[in-house]
C-alpha cells in the first residue's frame, strides 16, 4: 500500500518536471528566443539587407538603449507594479544634468553621480507614493509622469542644452565602437548580467520575487513590504536616469522633450521578454530580448517599408499577445504549485 | 441633514474647490469671469468630460481603460470620412458609435473572458487603435468635413454652446445609469468584490463587457465632439489626454480599487480642472507645466486621505488610543 502510493508520488513528482511552472517559464523564454528567430527569418527572406552587419549594428544599438531601460522597468515589474514615469525621469536627469554641467563646469565630472543622485530621489517619491501612501502604481506613476515632465519643461523654459556644451566624454561614448559594436551595447550587457546576478544573488533581489510572487505570504515571512517596493523603484530610477544621460549624449541636442512616450516602448519590452505584468516571475534576460524583439519589429517594417502606423499596430498586438501567453503560464504554475502542496500534504 | 452632508462631502470639497479656482482665476485675469468667455471655453473640455463619463463605470467596476484617446481618434477619423463620403449625419452617428463600442467591446472581451489585465490589455489596444486611426487618416488627416457635421460644435442652446448642453445630457445618463440600473447596481457590486458578485449569480463577464462597450461609444462621441470643434480629423487627435480623464474620475470621488463614485463627482472634477486650466491658460503657463499642476492634483486627491490617515496614525495615537475594533 505504503510503496503504491510511493509510486503515484514519484510519478508525479516525473510529471511535474515536464509540466510544472519552472518548465511552463523556460518555455515562455524560449518562445520569446523563438519569436526573434522567426522575425529575423521573415525580415531577411523579405530584405536581404536586413541581416546585413551594418543594419544589425543598428538594431543593436535601438535595441541596447531600450534593453537598459527595461531592466529597470522590470524590477518596478516584478514587485507587481508599473512605472510609467520611466520616460520623465529620463528626460528630467539628462536634461537638468547637462544643463547643470555647462553651466558650471566644475560638475563635468560627477555628471554620473549627480544623475544617480536624481534616480535615487525620483525613483524614491515614486515608491513612497506607492508603497506607502498606497496609491496604485499606474495612477501613482502616471502622475509622476506628468510632474517630472512638467517640472522639466518648467526648468527648461523652451531652450536647449546643444551638444557642444555636453561633457566631452559623453558624446565620445556615444558614438565609440568596442570590437565593432557600439560601446552602449557593451554596457547594456553589462548592466543586464549586473541586474541579473544581483536579483539572483542578493537579499535585495530575493526579496523582490519573494514579495512579487506573493506579497501576503512575504509579510508574514516578515519583510519589509514598503522597503522591498521603494527599493525596486529606486532602483528603476536610477538606472532610468543613466540611460536618460546615455540618449542625451546619443542625441546631441536635448530639449525638454527627450524620451517621452518610451514608456510604452519599454514597457513592451518587458512584457514581451516574459516579465509577467502579475508580478515575481521572469527575468531582466528576457526583458532584454524582449527590445531586441521590439527594435528588430520597428527596424524590419522600416526596411521592408510599412508605414509607421502598423508598427503601432504590431506592437499593441504583441503586448496583448505576450500577455495573454503570460497568462496561460500563470495558470499553469499555479496549478503546478497547487499540485506540490497537494503532494506535500500526502507524503 | 447631516447626512446628506457626509454622504456628498466629496463633492462639496469639490465644489468649494471650484469656488477657490474661480476666484483664483478671477485674480488671475479680468477677462475670466465672464459667462460667455466661460461658457466657450467650457466647450473644449466637452471632449474630456465625455471620455470621463465613459471611463467612469469600468473604474467603478474596478478596471482600467487607457486606451480611450485612441478610441477617439478612430471615432473622429471615421466621422470625417464619412463626411467627406457625403453620408448624412443622423445615419453616420450610429455607425461610428457602433464601430468605437466595438473597439471597446475587444478591450472588455479580453479583459472579462481571457481574464488579462486590464491595464496591460489597454495598453497594448491604446497602441493598436492609435495606428488605426494613422491607417485610417493617412498622413495628412481628413479635412473638407461639411456643415452639417460642424452644428455640434458652432450651435447653441440659448447661450449656452450645444457641446456642453450633450455633456450635460451625458452626466444625467450617466447619473441614471450607475444610480438606478441594474448595470449599475452590478457595476458597484462587481467593483467591491468580483468573487462575491459572482457567487451572488452577478453576470460579472457581461457587465465588464457592458462597460467597455459603453466606454468606446463615449469615446466615440468624444470624437464627434472633437471633428466639429477642431474641424479636422488626424490620427493624433486627444494623444496623451487619458491623464487628464483619469484624474478628473478619480478627483471625482470614484475609487480606483472600485465600487465607489457617483457621476455627479466626475462632472465637479471636470469644471474643477478646466477652471483650473482655463486659469493657467490666461496666466499664460505653457501647457506642458499646466500637466504638473494636473500631475500634483492626480497624486493629490488619491493621496490625501490616505496620507492624513498616516498622520493621524504617528500622531494621533499617542493622544487617543485607537477605538477597539477599528
Amino acid at each position: 500500500m505504503i510503496a503504491s502510493g510511493q509510486t503515484v508520488l514519484e510519478g508525479l513528482k516525473e510529471r511535474l518536471k515536464f509540466s510544472g511552472g519552472a518548465a511552463a517559464l523556460r518555455v515562455r523564454f524560449m518562445g520569446v528566443l523563438a519569436f526573434q528567430l522567426l522575425l529575423m527569418v521573415m525580415f531577411t527572406a523579405l530584405v536581404p539587407r536586413f541581416i546585413g552587419w551594418n543594419n544589425v549594428q543598428s538594431v543593436l544599438f535601438t535595441a541596447a538603449i531600450l534593453a537598459m531601460a527595461a531592466v529597470g522597468q522590470s524590477l518596478v515589474v516584478l514587485t507587481g507594479n508599473l512605472d510609467l514615469s520611466v520616460g520623465s525621469i529620463m528626460g528630467l536627469s539628462a536634461y537638468v544634468v547637462y544643463d547643470l554641467a555647462s553651466q558650471s563646469p566644475d560638475l563635468k565630472p560627477f555628471v554620473v553621480l549627480i544623475a544617480i543622485l536624481f534616480g535615487v530621489v525620483l525613483g524614491a517619491i515614486n515608491g513612497f507614493l506607492v508603497a506607502v501612501v498606497e496609491i496604485p502604481s499606474i495612477v501613482a506613476t502616471l502622475g509622476t509622469l506628468s510632474v517630472y515632465r512638467g517640472f522639466v519643461s518648467f526648468y527648461a523654459h523652451a531652450t536647449e542644452v546643444t551638444s557642444g556644451e555636453l561633457p566631452r566624454w559623453t558624446r565620445r561614448l556615444a558614438s565609440a565602437n568596442v570590437l565593432g559594436v557600439s560601446a552602449y551595447v557593451w554596457l547594456a550587457i553589462a548592466l543586464v548580467l549586473l541586474v541579473g546576478f544581483a536579483l539572483r544573488a542578493l537579499p535585495w533581489g530575493r526579496n523582490i520575487y519573494a514579495y512579487g510572487s506573493n506579497p501576503r505570504a512575504a509579510y508574514f515571512y516578515g519583510l519589509n513590504s514598503s522597503r522591498i517596493v521603494v527599493g525596486a523603484y529606486i532602483g528603476a530610477g536610477v538606472i532610468a536616469a543613466l540611460v536618460g544621460l546615455l540618449l542625451g549624449a546619443q542625441v546631441g541636442n536635448i530639449n525638454s522633450l527627450l524620451a517621452s512616450g518610451i514608456e510604452l516602448q519599454v514597457l513592451a519590452a518587458v512584457v514581451i521578454g516574459g516579465v509577467s505584468i502579475w508580478g515575481g516571475s521572469g527575468s531582466v534576460y528576457g526583458a532584454a530580448v524582449g527590445a531586441i524583439v521590439l527594435a528588430t519589429i520597428n527596424n524590419g517594417l522600416v526596411l521592408v517599408g510599412v508605414q509607421e502606423f502598423y508598427r503601432l499596430l504590431f506592437q499593441g498586438a504583441a503586448i496583448v499577445a505576450a500577455v495573454a501567453v503570460d497568462a496561460v503560464v500563470q495558470r499553469r504554475v499555479l496549478s503546478a504549485t497547487s499540485r506540490h502542496s497537494i503532494m506535500e500534504v500526502a507524503s | 441633514m447631516s447626512r446628506l452632508l457626509r454622504t456628498y462631502s466629496s463633492e462639496l470639497i469639490l465644489v468649494g474647490l471650484i469656488v477657490l479656482a474661480f476666484a483664483w482665476s478671477s485674480s488671475l485675469s479680468p477677462y475670466f469671469l465672464n459667462t460667455i468667455t466661460l461658457l466657450s471655453s467650457a466647450q473644449f473640455f466637452v471632449i474630456f468630460a465625455l471620455m470621463a463619463f465613459g471611463l467612469f463605470p469600468v473604474v467603478v467596476q474596478g478596471e482600467i481603460d487607457i486606451s480611450l484617446a485612441s478610441t477617439l481618434a478612430v471615432g473622429s477619423v471615421l466621422f470625417a470620412h464619412l463626411s467627406v463620403q457625403g453620408v448624412p449625419f443622423f445615419a453616420a452617428l450610429p455607425i461610428v458609435i457602433a464601430a468605437t463600442a466595438a473597439l471597446g467591446t475587444v478591450n472588455g472581451l479580453l479583459v472579462a473572458y481571457a481574464g488579462l489585465p486590464s491595464l496591460a490589455v489597454t495598453l497594448g489596444t491604446m497602441g493598436a487603435y492609435r495606428g488605426l486611426a494613422y491607417l485610417l487618416a493617412g498622413d495628412a488627416g481628413v479635412t473638407g468635413i461639411t456643415p452639417e457635421y460642424l452644428r455640434l460644435g458652432s450651435s447653441w442652446v440659448g447661450i449656452v454652446p450645444s457641446s456642453v448642453v450633450l455633456a450635460l445630457v451625458v452626466a444625467g445618463v450617466c447619473a441614471v445609469l450607475m444610480g438606478t440600473t441594474t448595470f449599475g447596481r452590478y457595476s458597484y457590486a462587481i467593483g467591491s468584490s468580483p468573487s462575491a458578485s459572482r457567487m451572488a449569480a452577478v453576470p460579472v463577464n457581461r457587465t465588464r463587457v457592458a462597460a467597455y462597450a459603453f466606454a468606446g461609444a463615449m469615446s466615440g462621441l468624444a470624437g464627434l465632439v472633437w471633428v466639429s470643434l477642431y474641424q479636422s480629423a488626424r490620427g493624433d487627435n486627444a494623444d496623451g489626454s487619458i491623464l487628464f480623464v483619469l484624474t478628473a474620475v478619480v478627483l471625482g470621488g470614484v475609487s480606483i480599487k472600485g465600487g465607489s463614485g457617483r457621476a455627479v463627482g466626475v462632472l465637479l472634477a471636470v469644471v474643477l480642472l478646466g477652471s483650473i486650466q482655463i486659469g493657467m491658460q490666461l496666466a499664460n503657463v505653457p501647457g506642458t507645466s499646466q500637466t504638473l499642476v494636473i500631475g500634483v492634483l492626480l497624486i493629490g486627491s488619491i493621496g490625501l486621505p490616505r496620507a492624513v490617515q498616516l498622520i493621524r496614525q504617528r500622531f494621533g495615537s499617542a493622544r487617543l488610543p485607537a477605538p477597539a475594533g477599528s
